[in-house]
């Protein structure tokens, strides 16, 4: 082990700081006073997604006076999922704590995700409860979750909460981009990690100020089957798209001989019949899903042995005289000293 | 390290706390007498009892054990993949972890391999289980896929099956393959044999399996035909696919060509469908053109399967390309 990992916090904290945000100051102090309260070392890596002058001057003054903050300046926009990745370039603990630019949850009760994560859980989530909110806001939250849960067979309760904590294995595995932050422990849990929902108390500022625009549904609804996407295609994708167009190219060869029978025995005519159309269409539908499927296939066959569906947590082999259960173990300190990160000066 | 083993027994535990040991006593009273080092691969998948404990104890009593640890439960082919790829020997035997084979039939396996054949299937002739919940059932998704595939094999649900090492470590698995791997390594064109092998009723833990596989062994196996009939010529598979589009999108265009020539009334639905099946039929061409591309990047070339199982009749000067293949 390097010199550089002995003196690395216990704890790192990665924050993306986008569109939405507190007063950093403030969040600094509050989050500050919830991970003293775990009484472990650490670190707090702020991501600044986009041009954030004035941000970019409190953190300076924080840092200025010897708080062990760093700073990430991206240029432009990337989104969440690549600021997270940034952050966590330039992170050195073995467990590492996202948390969002708002209070979402009681900075008190940070500790409790990391305990669930020093305990036996790779990923621990925060369910935020007891919940404010209007029963609008309830219902809807309810609907996407299970429709979320019907996708992938897993029941979160919370997707939206964005504070986390996890081993460092788990960002060093995923590699996160586009919107797949919401979607971590989805991911996470495919990968073979255990995943764990913990109840959190909501913070009192964490409320939700005027509804949801039209666009936010439309993101939910593209969420949703982002999520089915990841979890169905990407495994057997003939098996889904296979079906799909079997039947649609059923339907449609179904309907135009109906059309070629009522032609010939019946003498109805063809032309003027915009069924014939609906038919044709159906039937071109139906292979060029079935094409797209056969495509997907194609990629999943000639890479199998590149994409594994599943994880070798450890090789238990013979050790020699002096027994020792983990003697073949894959630590994963071990990858400890990272490359220095391109973004930091 | 002791010298590397001919001869590797992989076994997929989950929940099994029961059967692991009785197992492993079993294989090596089997084995040693045959005079073949070999080694134990126990792949756990995600027990939730104490099989994993017991195995790692068997592995630091017996040198020729090595156990592979899931992270989680993901299933059988994962199990029999990840124990493949471990495996070191020349021959690879698989087989269940509840006991219901017996290693005492391995050695007839090796000796079929020895004499030539790439895989050898065990046949449960004499199957002790549940007639109308497993076996009518098994029998039928049997016939088919002996129909499907060409390949005919009686009891393709029988795990105990022999492979030659350099053959099913370049077989692709995934989804729910392990139960025809014979038709899968078919795009090799193995040699495969089948025997008789002796099957006893389950002892201890349950069944992990019920009547729903059926449907997507099924699936699976249309699948793999399709995908295996394919992959090596996906451009013209997919100008195959376009074949019939064309012939209509053709006659529907000469016929409205000819209805323009002639000033005749114009049908729309016909010169309409003859350009949407234009369309598509052009869309497909170019999807086969993809395919094309994936299938060049791609790492599992026909090419290299037929190197698997190939033979190869040199002149004698030339010893050096003997070795070669």
């Amino acid at each position: 082990m390097s010199d550089r990992s002995l003196d690395a916090p216990e704890l790192s904290v990665i924050i993306p700081v986008g569109a939405r945000h507190a007063d950093l100051e403030e969040l600094y102090a509050d989050y500050r006073r919830g991970l003293a309260l775990t009484g472990k070392s650490f670190e707090m890596v702020f991501v600044l997604d986009g041009a954030l002058p004035k941000e970019n001057a409190a953190l300076e003054q924080l840092s200025a006076r010897g708080e062990p903050v760093s700073i990430v300046r991206l240029t432009r926009r990337f989104g969440e999922s690549t600021a997270l990745m940034a952050g966590f370039q330039s992170t050195q603990a073995r467990v590492i704590l996202t948390l969002p630019a708002y209070q979402q949850i009681e900075a008190s009760e940070i500790g409790k995700l990391v305990r669930a994560v020093e305990g036996s859980a790779d990923l621990a989530i925060s369910h935020r409860w007891p919940r404010a909110g209007s029963a609008w806001e309830r219902f809807r939250r309810r609907i996407f979750h299970r429709l979320i849960a019907r996708a992938t067979g897993q029941p979160y309760r919370d997707l939206g909460c964005a504070a986390r904590c996890m081993r460092r294995r788990v960002l060093e595995e995923l590699a996160l981009y586009g919107d797949q932050h919401r979607f971590l422990p989805v991911l996470a849990y495919r990968q073979g990690f255990r995943v764990v929902e913990i109840d959190v108390r909501q913070s009192a500022r964490d409320r939700f100020d005027g509804g949801y625009r039209p666009r936010e549904y439309v993101h939910r609804a593209l969420d949703i089957f982002t999520v089915f996407f990841l979890t169905r295609f990407t495994k057997k994708p003939l098996r889904f798209f296979g079906m799909v167009g079997a039947v649609t190219l059923g339907l449609g060869l179904l309907l135009n001989l109906w059309l070629a029978v009522e032609k010939l025995a019946l003498g109805h005519a063809l032309a003027d019949r915009p069924a014939l159309l609906l038919g044709s269409l159906l039937m071109v539908l139906g292979m060029q899903v079935f094409a797209l499927g056969l495509l997907g296939e194609l990629i999943i066959f000639t890479h199998a042995r590149e994409i594994k569906d599943y994880q070798v947590e450890e090789i238990i082999e013979f050790s020699g005289d002096d027994a020792k259960q983990d003697g073949s173990r894959k630590e994963d300190d071990a990858r400890l000293p990272r490359r220095p990160s391109p973004y930091l000066g | 390290m002791a010298q590397r083993p001919k001869l590797s027994v992989c076994v997929p535990f989950y929940n099994e706390e029961q059967s692991i040991e009785p197992l492993h006593a079993a294989v090596v009273e089997a084995l040693e007498p045959l005079g073949v080092p070999f080694e134990m691969v126990f792949v756990d998948d995600g027990s939730r009892d104490n099989t994993l404990a017991i195995a790692a104890q068997l592995a630091q009593r017996d040198p020729r054990v090595r156990v592979v640890k899931f992270r989680r439960n993901y299933g059988q082919t994962a199990a029999m993949a990840a124990g493949i790829e471990a495996a070191r020997g020349d021959v690879i035997v698989t087989m269940d972890g509840d006991l219901q084979n017996d290693p005492r039939d391995i050695g007839a396996f090796l000796e079929l391999i020895d004499q030539g054949y790439d895989i050898v299937v065990g046949w449960r002739h004499d199957r002790q289980d549940k007639l109308v919940s497993r076996k009518i059932p098994s029998r039928i998704a049997n016939r088919l896929i002996a129909k499907v595939t060409g390949v005919p094999i009686r009891d393709n649900g029988c795990s105990l099956k022999a492979y030659r090492a350099t053959l099913i470590k370049r077989i692709p698995l995934y989804s729910e393959m392990h139960r025809f791997i014979p038709a899968v390594a078919w795009i090799a064109g193995p040699r495969i044999a089948e025997i008789k092998v002796r099957h006893h009723a389950r002892k201890f833990g349950t069944s992990k399996y019920g009547l729903s596989r059926v449907y997507k062994v099924l699936l699976d196996l249309m699948v793999i035909k399709t995908v295996a009939s394919f992959a090596s010529r996906p451009m013209l598979w997919f100008t195959m696919l376009s074949l019939p589009m064309l012939v209509l999108s053709a006659a529907a265009l000469t016929y409205t060509a000819s209805a323009i020539l002639v000033k005749q009334h114009l049908s729309l639905p016909i010169a309409g469908s003859g350009l949407v099946f234009f369309t598509s039929a052009l869309l497909l061409v170019c999807a086969g053109a993809v395919a094309e591309l994936i299938y060049r990047l791609g790492d599992l070339r026909e090419v290299e399967f037929s190197a698997l199982t190939q033979n190869v009749q040199v002149r004698r000067a030339s010893a050096a390309l003997r070795k070669m293949s």
